[in-house]
């Protein structure tokens, strides 16, 4: 397993948070195919469900568990010195694509219970992991912010198709950096870009003031397959368009350099071996 | 023509307030007066009134407004008290008043609120309907908006729809609008309000439908309180015989304190992937667990395809609950709403009008 665990330097995760402003857009799919993609790369991976209330990445990966980020803050309460977050992971498998889930609560009313500042401790904990991935839902609400300001990466993700959901991109933008969350922190992310519709790409970027940081092509068949199969779209639809822009958008996060087929190594792929490499020591 | 008054109140300086101001009116003439609702309802008759200020502050002559309807049916009556008391309003409306007013009060006030509380419609409380999602993308807006417009159209009576969706809220692009004062700055005032000063805070979208808007940034919703809005959403039901509320999507303070003062609620959903089911049943549950509210909670789900009754029998069996309410799908929809041109509705003749309009059909023959 690739890890960077073997610096000297003391390391903390990579905690990218996948947020919107807009209902029903694709945040699941998005954060599932990332953890899966840099799972792939041989990272130490964590894919938080904070969507506490309708959250949906056990139902995408066709998994249940008991586990859940509400057993987990009773039992931070509970023992803070004997807690292990670990013990409140499910491990998600398929070929050699491993990563851990923290699922959110089972229970409507324990959603309800849950602590931000217990959550954020709970998130500190995971840095053990190289990346942690913040499956958020689409509301400014304290947890959502209090995990934006840890997060290294905002995925900020739209779908341009109708006038509100871009009135409510544009607004969330703006928020965001109303919020002094610093630009180089915000990756756009325009899912379904290619859809028809009735809004060009262009005058959306023109409005934002910033061009899109990836955009994602639709491919409405293979979200299906994925979906129907329990899988992330790697192996559920390896040869779509999506699956590969899926690929070219992990890379950006892991500094791939060049696009070869996905390889599990069983070591030195860390992110300082992948620099290294590139500098050429 | 004058209206022939009878004041009933207990306080010795505001009766005297109230007759001094009225008789300085011409468009008033106090018939009697009266310190208690025993002494009055059976003199009263003498006088053929056709307008009754009632103390209501005191709890027996609140109490005794359904006796004054009964012997009364064709007149005015009007519930006074000193302070806006919206528990009492609400007691006052459902006891048969046309509303509440302030006093000590000016003429010109007086006749204002006549004129408001007649447009309002039936003299019975106001129906509080709240569109309640999951997760949203729901069609849940769509859907309140519609509802509001048919619902006008078929009773007369006036419809407010609340944008409570305080965040993220779309009526205002779907209408067209770009209001001046929105549901955060009524929340904000609401203490200090009256229906009278209350009712500019809409904006008309249609003959007797208006909208209190959402804001237009997302953190004007941390300045809402839970209790403010349950305010709001209470004195709209003075000036409105209907109350549309879009909420928030999810559980949380606001949805669900509304939802506690509903009389019905459509729990919304839109099946994308197939997990809204799921979050409808935990939906229905959590509103299930909640046995002390006398309010009905109802299925909606939209943009159904198949649209057959063998689909509403695969959903409700899967939900594990009916299926109160299906809608189906409308292409044209999107580029309407897109245009802000809701209000003009769509033609008549489309199955997704058509099931709205039965949707607006059963919630007015439920009455209140």
């Amino acid at each position: 397993m690739a890890t960077m665990a073997q610096s000297s330097i003391q390391k903390t995760s990579v905690i990218i948070s996948v947020f919107s402003t807009s209902p029903g857009i694709g945040k699941t799919i998005v954060a599932i195919n990332l953890a899966a993609g840099l799972a792939n790369e041989g990272y130490k991976v964590c894919l938080a469900d904070l969507d506490l209330q309708f959250g949906d990445v056990l139902n995408y990966l066709k998994l249940t568990s008991t586990n859940t980020i509400a057993g987990a803050q009773r039992a931070l309460l509970d023992n803070p010195e004997g807690f292990r977050i670990n013990d409140f992971l499910i491990e998600y498998s398929q070929g050699n694509v491993n990563f851990s889930i923290l699922p959110a609560p089972l229970y409507i009313y324990d959603a309800y219970q849950t602590d931000v500042q217990i959550l954020t401790n709970i998130i500190h904990r995971m840095d053990y992991f190289d990346f942690v991935i913040l499956d958020l839902n689409s509301m400014f609400s304290s947890l959502n912010l209090a995990m934006l300001d840890i997060s290294t990466i905002i995925n900020y993700i739209g779908v341009i198709d109708f006038l509100p959901a871009l009135k409510n991109y544009k607004i969330g933008y703006d928020t965001l950096l109303r919020f002094e969350y610093e630009e180089s922190k915000i990756r756009l992310i325009e899912n379904r870009a290619d859809s028809q519709k009735l809004i060009n790409g262009k005058d959306v970027e023109r409005l934002l003031g910033e061009p899109f940081y990836h955009k994602l092509p639709n491919d409405f068949p293979a979200v299906n397959k994925s979906i129907n199969a329990g899988q992330p779209l790697m192996f559920a639809a390896p040869n779509s368009r999506l699956t590969e822009s899926f690929y070219d958008l992990v890379g950006n996060y892991t500094q791939r350099q060049s696009k070869v087929a996905p390889e599990i190594k069983t070591e030195g792929r860390g992110f300082f071996s992948t620099i290294k490499r590139f500098l050429g020591f | 023509m004058a209206y022939r008054v009878i004041v009933i109140e207990d306080n010795q300086d505001l009766m005297e307030d109230m007759v001094m101001t009225l008789r300085r009116s011409p468009d008033f003439e106090v018939s009697s007066t009266y310190k208690t609702a025993n002494a009055a309802i059976g003199p009263a008759a003498m006088f053929n009134p056709n307008l009754f200020l009632i103390n209501i502050d005191n709890e027996e002559t609140l109490n005794a407004l359904p006796a004054f309807v009964d012997m009364f049916p064709g007149a005015y009556i009007l519930g006074t008290m000193i302070q806006w008391d919206p528990l009492k309003a609400q007691e006052a409306l459902e006891g048969g008043a046309m509303g509440c007013i302030l006093k000590p009060f000016s003429a010109k006030e007086v006749l204002e609120y006549l004129q408001l509380y007649s447009m309002r419609g039936k003299r019975k409380p106001a129906k509080l309907i709240s569109f309640f999602s999951p997760k949203g993308r729901s069609g849940r807006t769509t859907l309140a908006a519609l509802l509001a417009l048919l619902i006008g159209e078929k009773t007369k009576e006036r419809v407010a729809l609340i944008d409570a969706d305080l965040q993220f809220g779309d009526l205002p692009i779907f209408f067209d609008l770009d209001p001046k004062r929105t549901v955060v700055d009524a929340t904000q005032d609401v203490k200090l309000l009256t229906p009278m000063t209350f009712a500019p805070y809409f904006s008309e979208i249609k003959k007797g439908v208006s909208l209190l808007s959402s804001p237009d940034r997302p953190e004007y919703a941390e300045l809402v309180s839970p209790e403010n809005l349950v305010e709001v959403v209470m004195m709209t039901g003075n000036i409105f015989r209907y109350v549309l509320i879009d909420l928030p999507a999810g559980f949380n303070p606001l949805s669900l304190n509304v939802c506690r003062i509903s009389d019905l609620v459509f729990v919304t959903t839109m099946i994308n992937s197939g997990f809204e089911i799921k979050h409808v049943k935990k939906t229905m549950e959590m509103f299930e667990a909640q046995k002390d509210l006398k309010r009905s909670v109802k299925t909606v789900f939209t943009r159904v395809n198949p649209f057959t009754e063998e689909e509403r029998l695969k959903i409700s069996l899967n939900l594990g609950y009916p299926v109160d309410v299906m809608i189906p799908n409308e292409y044209r929809m999107i580029s309407i709403a897109n245009s802000g041109r809701l209000s003009q509705g769509l033609p008549a003749d489309t199955l997704l009008m058509k099931s709205i309009s039965d949707m607006a059909d059963k919630v007015i023959a439920e009455g209140r």
